[in-house]
């Protein structure tokens, strides 16, 4: 078994819309190892949630994924059909959304959400026939119990809007991890949350990744999340893969102005009595992009040599950064 | 603040002209546009198009069929009714009678509903609770069933049929009007307005009305179409316009006595209300998406 | 939704039926015409005999006092005398109203099974041929004037291909004793099947004529809500839970696309009730639209009024019965 469970390489996805096309991913690689929690950050629109929906099969029209290859646990997923695309789906990859309240069906119980899943994906259960809907019951049970909603047998029957926010959060991680999946998708899992329940939520993440061995993908764009709870982290911005490394040397010694960037404009991570600077400018539109870096416009440290492609350069052992001066510092 | 007073009406200017211009670019909603203007020179220039007059009869003509079956003649296209009166010059003075109606019923429905609405929504209390308690009570009645009660009531003739159908169609101007304007009332211009000492008129027809009126020409449009409708629904049953005066609805009447063996009688007469009704709502609808960024995809 | 608010709700109604009531006593009281002389009519009375009718019918009251005595006798289902009948009004419209109620529900069935596919199939396949198809019909389904539509499909059927009836609710020969007035359960319970399809055959153009507009309405509303749902986050989540295609489109949009189709169809079934004036009168039904049309031409107001306020009251009572269900459908909504 090899130590990677996910391999994305050169990924472009982009949609078709009425002012052009929209490159919301533009050669994107990713590499999730075995049981290690990924966090990828960037702002909204730097097609970090469009990266993950691709490795899912999830891009809606007018969007597709027009290039690339995505190999998860050894298999091509871009060859599998709809039919394999979905018996993948929900059992090796699972994924959950920044909000619950929009992610649980309202008309549905929470049960009957839960029990679909292992509907869906039958061979995870052992019982057959008669024994099969106690057995989908007493799974059920177990995973509200694991993620620690207490009286759990009590409350199968009832609908998402009668439980507080943050235990539908936990409602959506139970049905994302019923199946057992090697993979787990975190889809900004805690904008949704008040802060003293945000910690706690993932908390909840980290306990159970180690006890399920599993791997996360940690999206989000609070670079203090990533700090305390990945083992690695990837920077995109506008539809690349910027910086990315382990997470102690990109958020030590960044080196992407765009990363030092996001960390300057962190309160909490910035030194004290230094201003916190927001980036100026804005994320460049994804139509008709030029050939160059595509941070330039924003970028206080671009010089000529930035007007042509840049790819991605190697400041340390697995760590690698998009810029022209990564080279000149690192030979 | 002074500003916003000046700037509110300008900036809703260019929206308006932005507007227009989307409403242009659907060809399907401009075409029909043109089929509705071409109704009402129709309406307006009857006298001069119709080949003859609607009201005279001739027993010879007796159900003489369109041209192009045997037995026609184009002097009269699409044939002749029971009494010999031809057919194409009793729809032509028809469109008369349907968009008169129409426009005049949504004219006076929508200015009782401007103002009703506007009365309402802005000087709320007990304006308000008496004006959406009549909305209410007139919400309670089927359309048509209201319209035919007055009718009975008040007996035939043109100007009652506006008043039958205008008596509930300006409840939904109202209803559009009193929910903008609550929205509208607390906005900063309106409050300076206020602050800078305007009179509640003042407020009501120079601030707040040019500001909400895109919604409500757009619900009037979308209106017209059912008003037409609804007269001729009432001149089929023989409750509105009386004959001799050729209108759709009647017309459609006239011939279900014949449907064996003339079917022309009521076809095209209910073929031109068709028309018309479905160039309002394709045009009506051109405008909704166009005006309302509601509905814009 | 608890029982209190329920009844609160219900209470509210109480203004509106007042309100209702007082405008058709109204509208009936100013109607030009003397109900008396109309009820003489040609025979010759003495100015005694006259004087002693009018006060039997309560004309000599003041008005205000009218309206309460029309208010209370309302309540206990007393319209008074049908003058062209000579027999209660209320004796009168219960025997149409079987026929009316019938046709209304099949035409509800129509819309329903026809525009709740067809509003699901275009929004599944937006801008497909079919969906294009959809969006035209429903354009033209609610431009189409009834009565003449109704017209329409009576000379295509009826008169040209003989296949359907031209008037009326069952033939001469398919007349059965009656159990329950609904001539498609009646005939059977009586065990003729060859009379059902006789009735059959009389109510499929009526039917299809007064469900029209509804199920172009229904069709495009159906068609919104399930492009909204399906774009809705539980979607995307259903989809990543690796769910079949149909149970997300069935278990998980639908039962959420569906609340609003239902609460229109609640108040669309009101709208119904207008159009029954139309299509009884085309199709020959007899039933209480015709009955109301008729009655006006032979002045008969006591029914008129009746019937108005009947209409008015099954109208508000439907709209009331589209806010619970929208209420009850919708676990979200608490009112």
């Amino acid at each position: 078994m090899s130590e990677t469970l996910l391999s994305v390489r050169d990924l472009r996805t982009v949609f078709e819309t009425r002012a052009g096309m929209v490159r919301a991913v533009d050669g994107v690689d990713v590499e999730v190892r075995r049981g290690e929690c990924l966090g990828v950050v960037g702002e909204s629109g730097s097609g970090k949630s469009v990266t993950f929906a691709s490795v899912m099969g999830l891009v809606r029209s007018p969007g597709r994924v027009e290039g690339g290859e995505i190999v998860f646990d050894g298999r091509d997923l871009r060859a599998l059909n709809p039919r394999q695309m979905r018996a993948v789906r929900g059992r090796d990859i699972a994924m959950t959304m920044q909000d619950a309240l929009t992610a649980l069906n309202p008309a549905l119980t929470v049960g009957e959400q839960l029990a679909e899943v292992l509907e869906a994906h039958d061979d995870t259960l052992d019982a057959r026939g008669g024994g099969r809907a106690r057995a989908i019951r007493e799974r059920s049970v177990e995973m509200l119990g694991l993620v620690g909603i207490p009286s759990a047998d009590k409350r199968l029957g009832q609908y998402p809007h009668e439980f507080s926010g943050g235990m539908r959060q936990r409602i959506m991680i139970a049905i994302a991890l019923a199946c057992r999946p090697k993979l787990l998708i975190a889809d900004e899992p805690t904008t949704a949350l008040d802060v003293t329940i945000q910690a706690q939520v993932l908390e909840l993440i980290s306990d159970i990744r180690r006890k399920l061995q599993m791997s996360v993908v940690l999206i989000t764009h609070d670079l203090g999340i990533v700090a305390e709870h990945c083992d690695r982290v990837m920077v995109m911005y506008a539809g690349q893969v910027v910086e990315e490394g382990p997470t102690a040397q990109v958020i030590g010694a960044p080196r992407h102005p765009y990363t030092r960037g996001l960390l300057g404009s962190i309160p909490r991570l910035s030194l004290r009595g230094q201003p916190i600077r927001p980036i100026e400018g804005q994320v460049p539109d994804l139509i008709d992009l030029p050939p160059q870096c595509r941070f330039y416009s924003r970028c206080s440290e671009r010089v000529d040599a930035c007007l042509k492609p840049i790819a991605m350069r190697e400041a340390a052992p697995g760590h690698r950064a998009r810029c022209i001066h990564v080279a000149e510092q690192q030979p | 603040m002074s500003a916003g007073v000046a700037t509110a009406p300008r900036a809703a200017d260019s929206i308006f002209r932005q507007n227009l211009r989307n409403f242009a670019g659907n060809r399907l909603a401009v075409a029909s546009a043109v089929v509705v203007l071409l109704f009402v020179l129709i309406a307006v220039f009857a006298p001069l198009i119709a080949p003859h007059n609607p009201n005279e009869t001739d027993l010879f003509l007796r159900l003489q069929p369109p041209a192009w079956l045997p037995g026609g003649d184009w002097s009269y296209p699409l044939g002749c009714d029971a009494l010999g009166r031809d057919i194409l010059s009793r729809i032509i003075y028809g469109t008369r009678i349907s968009i008169f109606i129409g426009a005049a019923v949504i004219l006076v429905a929508t200015t009782i509903g401007i103002l009703a609405g506007l009365a309402a929504g802005y000087l709320r209390g007990w304006v308000d609770v008496v004006i959406s308690r009549v909305v209410d009570i007139l919400l309670g009645f089927p359309y048509l069933i209201f319209a035919i009660g007055l009718m009975a009531m008040m007996g035939p003739g043109l100007l009652n049929i506006i008043l039958a159908l205008a008596y509930k169609e300006w409840v939904i101007p109202c209803r559009v009007v009193r929910g903008e304007t609550l929205a509208t009332r607390e906005l900063e211009y309106v409050e300076a307005a206020r602050a800078l000492g305007a009179s509640r008129g003042h407020i009501m027809m120079r601030e707040i009305l040019p500001n909400i009126l895109s919604p409500v020409i757009v619900v009037s449009t979308i209106r017209m179409a059912h008003v037409i409708i609804l007269e001729a629904s009432l001149s089929f049953l023989g409750l509105g316009v009386q004959p001799p005066t050729a209108s759709w609805g009647s017309m459609v009447a006239d011939g279900r006595a014949f449907m064996l063996e003339a079917w022309w009688v009521s076809t095209f007469p209910g073929l031109a209300i068709l028309l018309l009704v479905l160039a309002i709502n394709v045009a009506s609808q051109g405008l909704r998406d166009a005006f309302d960024p509601r509905f814009q995809e | 939704m608890s029982l209190g608010k329920l009844l609160e709700r219900l209470l509210q109604l109480l203004p509106v039926l007042l309100g209702v009531s007082l405008i058709v006593f109204v509208m009936m009281t100013l109607t030009p015409g003397d109900p008396v002389q109309i009820m003489i009519g040609d025979q010759s009375v003495t100015a005694e005999q006259e004087a002693a009718l009018r006060r039997d019918l309560g004309l000599d009251r003041p008005i205000h006092e009218r309206f309460f005595v029309f208010l209370g006798n309302a309540v206990q289902g007393d319209f008074g005398q049908s003058f062209y009948h000579r027999r209660p009004v209320s004796d009168v419209i219960a025997e149409r109203l079987p026929a009316t109620i019938e046709l209304s529900l099949v035409a509800l069935l129509v819309a329903l099974v026809t525009s709740i596919p067809l509003g699901v199939l275009a929004a599944i396949r937006k801008n497909s041929f079919l969906d294009r198809i959809a969006t035209v019909g429903s354009l033209l389904g609610v431009s189409l004037p009834g009565f003449w539509f109704g017209i329409l499909l009576l000379l295509l059927f009826a008169v040209n291909l003989h296949w359907l009836p031209v008037s009326g609710r069952i033939g001469y020969s398919s007349e059965i004793a009656p159990i329950t007035h609904f001539l498609l359960i009646d005939t059977l319970l009586r065990g003729r099947p060859d009379a059902f399809l006789d009735a059959l055959s009389h109510i499929i153009l009526p039917a299809i004529t007064l469900g029209l507009p509804m199920t172009a309405i229904l069709m495009r509303v159906t068609r919104t809500s399930m492009l909204e749902v399906l774009r809705q986050d539980y979607v995307t989540f259903a989809e990543a839970k690796g769910l079949s295609r149909r149970r997300i489109l069935f278990r998980h949009a639908l039962k959420n696309a569906l609340i609003p189709t239902v609460s229109v169809a609640a108040i669309e079934t009101g709208s119904l009730l207008g159009g029954n004036m139309i299509v009884e009168t085309v199709f020959g039904w007899p039933g209480l639209g015709r009955l109301v049309v008729e009655s006006i031409f032979l002045r008969n107001y006591p029914l008129v009024q009746a019937a108005v306020l009947f209409y008015a009251v099954t109208y508000v009572l439907l709209n009331f019965i589209a806010d619970i269900l929208y209420t009850v459908l919708n676990p979200r909504v608490r009112l």
